[in-house]
């Protein structure tokens, strides 16, 4: 059975109603925080994790904009919310690949204290950058009411 | 320390013969050059290798007045036995072949934590640090397909080398790297010390 957004339902997915506002406010908090992981003055680590905060607001967005929701009760949320963006918005899958290595990266930083190099915060940029054009076009062609 | 899976499953000299011929079945080679690659004494591998070929795991063919070994392909537990080979002792064979690509622009690749420490657990993933001028997504899209063959999740760490310089000596993160074992992919310990100057 291919993976559908309505199978995960209940078992990392809750149902919700597509929300204008919602969208408006996660699409604004992750250009913020796209700009200030431009912020030379800020550690490898701190401008890899505004990229990585963008990355999942937008993989919010994409849930959203289907009338769905990662559960935060269940464990993997973000693993979620990554792998659901080939269904949710055709993202690419080797770019999936590149996202969900940047996770395990930010786990490895967050809870190991792993040294974050200057090649993974370049990436977590770059594929946050993409995943915002990706997600403004998808919306755009999509489900343009809720731009 | 517990021992690690492959030293636990083959006693050494097992595990680096069948290393060797299981996971390259096309190459047939003459005792002496099994024990140079092997870093085995030449002595002591001729009985490894008359065993391991009487059972049937290896072959044994004449070439010109020579005898040599290769891999028996057509044996019953062939197969599974590479496959136990390349998931345990065959993982930096693995994980060379994969980075061959890029080894240009390379200056150093090995495996760090508990899989280069021999303490792997079932769900332990393989770090792997990458020293050079690569890109991370160059990085992850070269090592991604050595997840299924490992059955291990692979962790790319990707350094410029001015990086990795200027931070090995005080970042805590690093200096445990390079305190502990590692499995050198490219490169070996002696070209870490100059890239760190200890």
């Amino acid at each position: 059975m291919p993976m559908t957004l309505k199978n995960l339902l209940g078992l990392s997915l809750d149902a919700v109603a597509p929300d204008k506002a919602h969208i408006g406010k996660l699409l604004a908090a992750a250009e913020r925080n796209l700009a200030d992981a431009r912020l030379q003055g800020l550690s490898t680590e701190n401008r890899f994790d505004a990229s990585y905060k963008a990355i999942m607001q937008l993989a919010m967005v994409a849930l959203n904009a289907n009338g769905y929701r990662t559960m935060t009760s269940k464990p993997g949320h973000h693993q979620t919310a990554i792998q659901t963006l080939p269904t949710s918005v055709g993202l690419a899958q080797n770019k999936v690949i590149v996202l969900d290595a940047l996770r395990k990266q930010r786990n490895l930083s967050d809870y190991s204290g792993d040294l974050v190099s200057d090649a993974a915060a370049a990436e977590c940029l770059a594929s946050a950058s993409d995943l915002l054009a990706h997600v403004r076009a998808w919306l755009a062609a999509h489900r343009p009411e809720l731009l | 320390m517990h021992q690690s899976l492959p030293s636990l499953l083959f006693p050494e000299y097992r595990r680096r013969v069948l290393g060797l011929l299981l996971l390259r079945p096309d190459e047939a080679l003459h005792g002496r050059e099994i024990a140079r690659r092997t870093g085995l004494p030449a002595g002591t591998i001729t009985r490894e290798l008359t065993k391991l070929a009487e059972v049937g795991l290896l072959k044994r063919t004449k070439r010109g007045n020579q005898q040599v070994y290769s891999a028996d392909t057509s044996g019953p537990i062939y197969t599974e036995l590479a496959s136990i080979l390349r998931k345990t002792s065959g993982l930096a064979d693995v994980l060379v072949q994969a980075l061959a690509p890029a080894a240009t622009k390379l200056r150093l690749a090995f495996v760090f934590g508990s899989v280069a420490r021999g303490e792997e657990t079932a769900g332990s993933d393989v770090d792997v640090m990458l020293i050079g001028e690569l890109g991370f997504r160059e990085a992850v899209e070269l090592l991604y397909p050595c997840q299924a063959i490992l059955g291990r999740e692979v962790n790319p760490k990707v350094f410029a080398t001015p990086e990795f310089t200027e931070k090995a000596a005080a970042e805590p993160f690093l200096r445990d790297v390079l305190a502990k074992p590692k499995i050198f992919l490219i490169g070996n310990a002696h070209d870490l010390e100059e890239l760190v100057g200890s």
